[in-house]
């Protein structure tokens, strides 16, 4: 009888000698193909679902575990080409099937155009539906190349989201049609830069190629190990180091990107480019135009800001200070409140009538919630940010005429909807 | 255990009759993370491909594999066969359950707000229940309200519902929006050969319920020959039959002192005004 801890975790409540135990609690031992790699699952209790196999035994914790009950789509991964709850599929079923998940999107060494275009339109607060919606998203547009956004809405009505709402979404699942829809007219063009620099078109190149590209210097045959996805508890082993003022802009991360951290002493090789690459960058290589691989919170302004006097130097001589958010645009001209600087006219602060000798950062108008950052930050993904919050969309209808009554413009075949909507022949009674 | 075969898992069941049958696993699992259920075993029927599909008989009549999906019955060839199971599968929940979720599962799980389930009442359907050297045919009301229940060792394998060729509504009331369950639905569905309107009232009763007097009544309303049109107050009349029908006067009370008062309490006179909208507007629909 084997000892392992979950087994005796279980057994021990119960009270129950170990071969009651396995009565109680069947187990079987099976292969999962996940992202294109066989993970083999030992000794697993049958009712375990995929989701709890991906998470707790695989190490694979980008899709959350929100409502077990197949309500909230947080846990939506894709079992043979198919969208589905992981939460509601027996992971012994599943065996023998191909798996996808949130972290095969960006195996390639950096986010799919999908995680980018999430983040890039502002459809990511707490974080926690995205690896749902990003699997949604990457799943509606494999089957259905330009969507109408009823079709969009259909496809996202599975995954809640109750922090950011789902506009940002939408337009993320534009953004990406429209940039595939264009890629797909000049394959010829696309083709050169991406040779250099791993774009969002990167997503469904092989591994290799983007590897390599990316400077990693990882044989193709040598990727036999499954890929380190430095996202679990990677990153919390190795303090990377701080490239970022704290104040700086926080960074627009999506859950399954990788960390910046480097890969656990004790796994295997990573095909990802090591993060130190990564994060020093400079700007107009990879990575570091906004079209490359991820967003390593390093942010261009337009003219060069001298770094404050009190924080280390920054590594990389590109990187500039950026001035903090979230203070208001004119300085404040009443009586400061306690312990606030009150700024004076030659552009030196005073604390409580002493020199702090703390050179008053220029203020700029500080960007509203979702807009790019001035500068050349965001102009590689050709989305040119969303609105303000609060600002109402444009008027006009983004995929065409907006639907005037009638069976909307979903519903295929003219069928009648099910639900919701009246259609005039409900009216010749009462 | 995966069987790739109806045989296989036929026999896999009679080797082990406390193994649980799955197929989309959305119901079951449900229950499995609740901790309402610990299966002793599984019997995946995912790969039984004969059953995912249908197949057309003599007499009228499709044959639908158990293991349809509701993704599946939702596309276009499927609903121009069966318009109400199609609508009826779209609403029954998001892309995620439907991908995976079956037909068979539907009906085995009998939930009160099942969505297939007033149709295939409505429709008169009947199921294959397959054991190892033998099937039998059971009505699906029978199955559905437990009259002949599914025994120990058996599979739910075919579901053989009549085409009708005639219009089929099915029509649900939810709490929001998005995919929901139903606080109420109507599936109604013509049978011009017989003159006969059917329909079934779900998801307020713990099995969908036929208000066959309303339909008899309603179907001397309807001009058969002639371009079958409804007199208005008729549907309307219809839809308040109906809602009469399926929900009694005593619906949602909880004690019995509220049970002898008089007149219906006020959730059956929402409920009631619910179902009767939905009638309404089905027959209004399926008569346009």
């Amino acid at each position: 009888m084997t000892t392992d801890p979950i087994e005796t975790l279980d057994a021990d409540p119960l009270g129950l000698s170990p071969q009651v135990s396995r009565e109680l609690r069947p187990c079987a031992s099976y292969t999962l193909r996940v992202n294109g790699f066989e993970r083999p699952v030992t000794d697993a209790w049958i009712g375990e679902s995929l989701l709890y196999v991906l998470r707790e035994r695989l190490g694979l914790a980008g899709a959350k575990d929100g409502c077990e009950q197949g309500e909230c789509g947080a846990c939506s991964v894709q079992v043979d080409g198919q969208l589905v709850a992981g939460c509601l599929v027996p992971a012994a079923l599943a065996a023998d099937s191909e798996i996808n998940t949130v972290e095969g999107l960006s195996a390639a060494g950096g986010a799919s155009d999908v995680q980018q275009a999430l983040a890039a339109s502002g459809a990511v607060q707490c974080g926690y539906c995205t690896p749902g919606m990003a699997m949604a998203v990457h799943d509606l547009l494999q089957r259905n190349h330009r969507p109408t956004e009823v079709e969009a809405r259909q496809a996202l009505c599975g995954n809640l989201c109750r922090c950011t709402g789902y506009k940002g979404v939408l337009a993320a699942v534009q953004t990406v049609a429209d940039a595939r829809a264009l890629e797909a007219e000049e394959p010829e063009e696309a083709a050169a830069p991406v040779e250099a620099a791993p774009g969002p078109e990167a997503a469904d190149r092989p591994v290799e190629a983007v590897a390599g590209a990316a400077g990693a210097a990882v044989e193709p045959e040598s990727v036999v190990e499954p890929p380190v996805y430095t996202d679990a508890d990677a990153w919390i082993e190795h303090v990377p180091q701080q490239h970022v003022p704290q104040h700086s802009v926080p960074q627009h991360s999506v859950e399954p990107q990788p960390q910046p951290g480097a890969a656990h002493p004790g796994m295997p090789q990573s095909v990802l480019p090591h993060p130190a690459e990564q994060a020093h960058v400079p700007a107009g290589a990879p990575y570091g135009d906004g079209s490359g691989g991820y967003d390593t919170g390093v942010y261009e302004t337009a003219g060069p800001v001298p770094p404050h006097a009190g924080i280390p130097a920054q590594a990389g001589g590109d990187q500039v200070y950026y001035p903090p958010q979230g203070y208001p645009e004119q300085p404040y001209q009443g009586t400061p409140a306690h312990g606030t600087y009150l700024p004076y006219p030659d552009g030196h602060q005073q604390q409580n009538g002493y020199d702090t000798g703390y050179d008053a950062p220029v203020y700029e108008p500080t960007p509203a919630h979702g807009t790019p950052l001035p500068g050349a930050a965001f102009d590689g993904t050709a989305f040119d940010g969303t609105p303000p919050h609060g600002t109402p969309y444009a008027a006009q209808h983004p995929h065409g005429a907006p639907v005037e009554g009638g069976a909307p413009a979903g519903v295929p075949y003219g069928a009648t909807p099910a639900h919701g909507i009246r259609l005039p022949e409900d009216d010749h009674a009462s | 255990m995966l069987p790739a075969s109806l045989d296989e898992a036929v026999d896999a069941l009679a080797a082990a009759p406390a193994a649980v049958p799955v197929a989309g696993a959305t119901d079951l699992m449900e229950a499995v993370n609740a901790g309402r259920l610990r299966p002793a075993a599984l019997v995946g029927l995912g790969r039984i491909t004969e059953l995912r599909g249908w197949r057309y008989e003599d007499g009228g009549t499709a044959v639908l594999g158990a293991g349809l999906t509701h993704a599946r019955m939702d596309r276009p060839d499927f609903a121009a066969l069966i318009p109400a199971l199609a609508d009826a599968a779209r609403t029954a929940g998001p892309p995620q359950v439907r991908n995976v979720g079956t037909l068979g599962g539907n009906i085995v799980t009998a939930a009160p707000a099942g969505d297939t389930l007033p149709v295939l009442t409505a429709l008169e359907a009947t199921v294959t229940l397959a054991r190892a050297g033998a099937s039998r045919e059971v009505p699906v009301s029978h199955l559905l309200t437990g009259l002949d229940p599914v025994r120990p060792g058996e599979l739910l394998t075919w579901v053989r519902v009549p085409l009708l060729h005639a219009p089929q509504v099915f029509l649900k009331a939810t709490g929001r929006s998005g995919p929901a369950r139903a606080t109420a639905s109507v599936a109604l569905v013509l049978d011009p050969a017989r003159r006969s309107v059917r329909c079934a009232v779900g998801a307020v009763a713990p099995v969908p319920l036929r208000p066959l007097e309303a339909e008899a009544w309603v179907a001397g309303c309807i001009d058969w020959d002639g371009s079958r049109e409804i007199d208005p107050a008729a549907n309307a009349a219809f839809g308040e039959y109906v809602a009469t029908a399926c929900v009694p006067d005593n619906y949602g009370a909880e004690g019995a002192w509220e049970a002898v008062t008089e007149g219906p309490t006020a959730a059956a006179v929402r409920l009631r005004r619910t179902v009767a909208v939905l009638a309404r507007r089905a027959l209004g629909r399926a008569l346009k």
